[in-house]
């Protein structure tokens, strides 16, 4: 077996457009952070306050939709041929799903960049969350569409193997990284029919003018259906990663298989139903439905924490086999020289920081303390902006070679990149969540007004506003870093050697110990919606049947459709 | 067959720097069950601290 | 399935945490009688809120004054719009020991309303009534930001809660 670029050439093309549109999104929207960071500290203040938001719009499109799902799919592309050892069914249809994903994100990025110049009124100054009644230009709905659907087809070129496979091997068990990859995307194909109404039945046509108004609440709804799991879509990566990459790493190996595959399911399950944690402050949501989003996000901790033990006791197995020994020093025989070991690790630790600040904010009435305040970004940039984007950033030291065929450029340079980034978010991200507890709001561009003072405990908020900005130049740095790092080894400027192909060890309890069951995907994704209709139907009924699908000032259409929600009164009136 | 952690490729292709292979059945993960007992403590005591002193300490409040 | 002992143990004590949030909560909410914001206030014509009956013969527009109209006993009432890029009225004063419910709402897009330092807090939503209940123990003055992005000009939205001292109080009573 050779390097996974040599023998899967076509697949590997796709794996690395999909990797340079991951990089050169998380470019852009790094330097909108750095802007960002130095802006609303009042440190430096290049823009116009109103202009903030076209770049906190960029930023958060390109590094929580962008960086992150072009990752994605060029990850779970090499694992998908990878661990089937099969190339793709159909290799236009793969570059399809890519093509569609770029026309899409063109789309959506030639409406965001409107925001910044008076040449045409075009905008989409919405931020990433896209609440209506704020409005964008349609052309970004569109893109967001379009982008959707490539990750769609994506998913269903996945399954086409699989099924291929399955057929070639029958009775056999589906290697891990594939079952991981069809429990994403099945958990994503759920996720996204939220996101998908609210685009193509609400916000396209009111955007285009078909109808006039919006039921906000109903859209915004829609949103977080989709808004809490596409954060598992950025962790389920992640988590395969951990799972499967970091302990071959640590020179360990995966401690247990079965276990990962449960972790897998459970995201599949408990994903969506918990959305609507992110509107534990909204009017017009009953509480009983809020306290069931929190009891299920609590139980979402769960697969959190059934990882970090495996996690780390794979890395703990690893370091033993390596000669380590001791209740603790075993951690000083872990490879802390491998710069993607290195990240991966710090990223983790970082993930457990993010484990404290997520069960605040999933705490319900808790949440009156830190809803939309600084420290929600501070909570985030643990989580997608370190533990996955650290975890993407580290593995694409080892996966670079695998998929050029060049040797890394420099492994010291990656460790420095990786600490740095480490070290930038432990100062941006711990101060921006004591700010946060100060009362600062977040999405603001110039947090210092004429009536209101933040109080922060142990240290001023000038200080803490220092922090951010230092954070933020060093996360800056490491950003650039990276780049130039990924750029060296893309173009083989050092001429090195060929990489040798990665071989990764099977898990110390192996697949054959899983229960038959946990294969059966159609078995979990019934569970899964069984369990979204449990969670949605009443408050969506309920949203519906008080305002009307397109609000309270509604145009004839919406007063066709209120008339059809009239005569289904009694049927929807079972709730609340 | 295929790779990844699924195979049943032959250590040597994966072991390069291990000393000593260790089973699973001779396994003991004692140092993970010391790190997560602490990482347990800490964020025990963080939520009661949040809870109790952060918020419920904190006025005035929706009732 | 083989799971490791301490895995099996790691588990249990996970399941104890997570049930320790969900008590801890649920004590929040039924001890401390901290409640959500929830639909209690029903929907509202985004075009006509002054029009909106928040009981009786009492409308929002009757309620949308600088001082908290009471109601009986320490019970007083106020109704505040947030609109880009203001809250209207303010400032808003309310007595010392007072139990305030607040009505707020918005004619044009998702706004949010928080008193800095304190535990109020709320979304805003075109077509939504907020309906808080707020008890104010101690005289003293809060700021109090939109904290959703409302369009360019949200970082100018601010307002002013006073909590009056009771002798000061000349709204009603
Ligand atoms: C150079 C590194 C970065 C810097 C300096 C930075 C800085 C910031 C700052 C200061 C904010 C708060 C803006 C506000 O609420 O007013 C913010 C928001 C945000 N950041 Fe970052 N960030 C960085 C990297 C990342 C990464 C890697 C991700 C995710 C992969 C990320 C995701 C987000 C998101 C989702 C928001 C919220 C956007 C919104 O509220 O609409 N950031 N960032
Ligand atoms: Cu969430
Ligand atoms: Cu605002």
């Amino acid at each position: 077996m050779g390097l996974f670029v040599d023998d899967y050439p076509d697949e590997a093309w796709v794996v690395r457009a999909a990797l340079a549109s991951s990089f050169l999104a998380l470019l852009i929207g790094g330097l909108m952070g750095t802007i960002q960071a130095l802006h609303r500290t009042g440190f430096l203040q290049v823009i116009e306050n109103s202009t903030y938001y076209t770049v906190l719009t960029l930023h958060g499109v390109s590094l929580v939709i962008l960086f992150t799902i072009f990752f994605l799919v060029g990850f779970y592309q090499w694992a998908i041929t990878d661990s089937l050892q099969r190339p793709s069914e159909n290799i236009r249809l793969t570059k399809a799903w890519y093509g569609l994903m770029v026309l899409g994100t063109l789309m959506a990025s030639i409406a965001i960049l409107g925001g910044f110049t008076d040449v045409t009124d075009m905008s989409a100054d919405v931020l990433f969350t896209f609440y209506a009644p704020l409005e964008a230009h349609p052309l970004f709905y569109l893109g967001l569409a379009t982008f959707i659907i490539g990750t769609w087809v994506a998913g269903f070129d996945w399954f086409r193997s699989w099924w291929a496979w399955r057929k070639d091997n029958p009775g056999e068990r589906t290697p891990l990284r594939t079952f991981m990859v069809l429990t994403t995307m099945l958990m994503w194909y759920l996720a996204t029919i939220g996101v998908a109404v609210a685009v193509i039945f609400f916000l396209l046509p009111w955007s285009l003018g078909l109808v006039d108004s919006v039921n906000a609440l109903l859209t915004r709804t829609l949103f977080w259906f989709f808004g809490h799991p596409v954060v598992y879509f950025w962790l389920m990566p992640v988590y395969m990663m951990w799972y499967v990459i970091l302990p071959k790493l640590s020179g360990g190996r995966l401690f247990s298989d079965p276990l990962a595959r449960i972790v897998f399911v459970l995201f599949l399950i408990l994903s969506v139903p918990t959305g609507i944690h992110h509107q534990y402050l909204d009017p017009g949501i009953a509480e009983g439905f809020k306290y069931l989003a929190m009891t299920n996000t609590m139980f979402l901790l769960l697969p959190s924490l059934l990882t970090a033990f495996t996690v780390v006791a794979s890395m703990e197995h690893g370091a033993r086999q390596r000669g380590g020994t001791g209740y603790f020093r075993w951690l000083t025989a872990l490879p802390w020289d491998k710069p993607a070991f290195t990240g991966m690790a710090l990223a983790g630790l970082m993930f457990a920081a993010a484990g404290f600040s997520g069960m605040v904010n999933a705490g319900m009435n808790l949440n009156y303390l830190v809803h939309n305040t600084m420290w929600v970004p501070g909570h985030f940039h643990l989580t997608v902006g370190t533990a996955v984007a650290l975890t993407f950033m580290a593995v694409t030291y080892w996966f670079l070679p695998q998929i050029t065929g060049n040797k890394v450029f420099s492994k010291r340079l990656g460790l420095w990149q990786v600490v740095l980034w480490f070290v930038g978010m432990v100062f941006m991200a711990n101060a921006m969540h004591r700010v946060g507890l100060g009362g600062e709001p977040r999405r603001t561009a110039d947090p210092f007004y004429d009536g209101v003072v933040f109080d922060t405990a142990l240290g001023s908020i000038s200080e803490l506003h220092f922090q951010i900005a230092l954070g933020g130049v060093l996360l800056t740095v490491s950003l650039l870093m990276f780049i130039a790092h990924v750029a060296l080894t893309w173009f083989d400027v050092a001429n090195r050697s060929t990489p040798e192909p990665e071989v990764l060890p099977p898990a110390l309890s192996g697949p054959e110990h899983a229960p038959a069951v946990l294969e059966n995907l159609r078995l979990w994704t019934g569970i899964a919606i069984v369990l979204i209709v449990l969670t949605y139907t009443l408050p969506l009924a309920s949203i519906i049947s008080s305002s009307g699908f397109f609000g309270q000032a509604g145009t004839i259409v919406a007063g066709m459709l209120d008339l059809v929600i009239t005569v289904a009164q009694p049927l929807l009136e079972v709730g609340p | 067959m295929s790779s990844g952690t699924e195979s049943d490729v032959s250590p040597d292709v994966w072991d390069g720097e291990i000393e000593r292979e260790i089973g699973h059945d001779e396994y003991d993960p004692i140092g993970t069950l010391g790190l997560i007992a602490i990482y347990f403590v800490i964020i025990a005591l963080l939520w009661i601290f949040m809870y109790f002193v952060e918020f419920l300490g904190r006025g005035p409040t929706v009732v | 399935m083989e799971i490791h002992r301490y895995e099996k143990l790691w588990f249990v004590v996970s399941m104890l945490l997570i049930i320790g949030f969900i008590a801890t909560i649920t004590y929040g909410a039924v001890g401390a009688g901290i409640q959500m914001v929830d639909d209690e206030g029903g929907t509202v014509d985004p075009d006509n809120i002054g029009d909106y009956e928040i009981r009786d013969g009492v409308t929002f527009e009757d309620l949308q004054e600088p001082q908290a109209q009471h109601v009986e006993g320490n019970e007083y009432e106020v109704a505040i719009q947030a609109i880009q890029f203001a809250f209207i009225p303010n400032p808003v004063e309310v007595p010392e020991n007072s139990e305030v419910t607040m009505y707020i709402t918005s004619p044009d897009v998702i706004h949010g309303y928080k008193l800095a330092g304190t535990n109020v807090n709320t979304m805003v939503i075109p077509g939504e009534m907020t309906e808080i209940t707020v008890e104010f123990d101690e005289p003293g003055e809060y700021g109090a930001v939109c904290n959703e992005f409302c369009g360019a000009g949200h970082e100018e939205m601010e307002g002013i809660l006073r909590v009056v001292p009771e002798d000061e109080w000349e709204g009603d009573a």
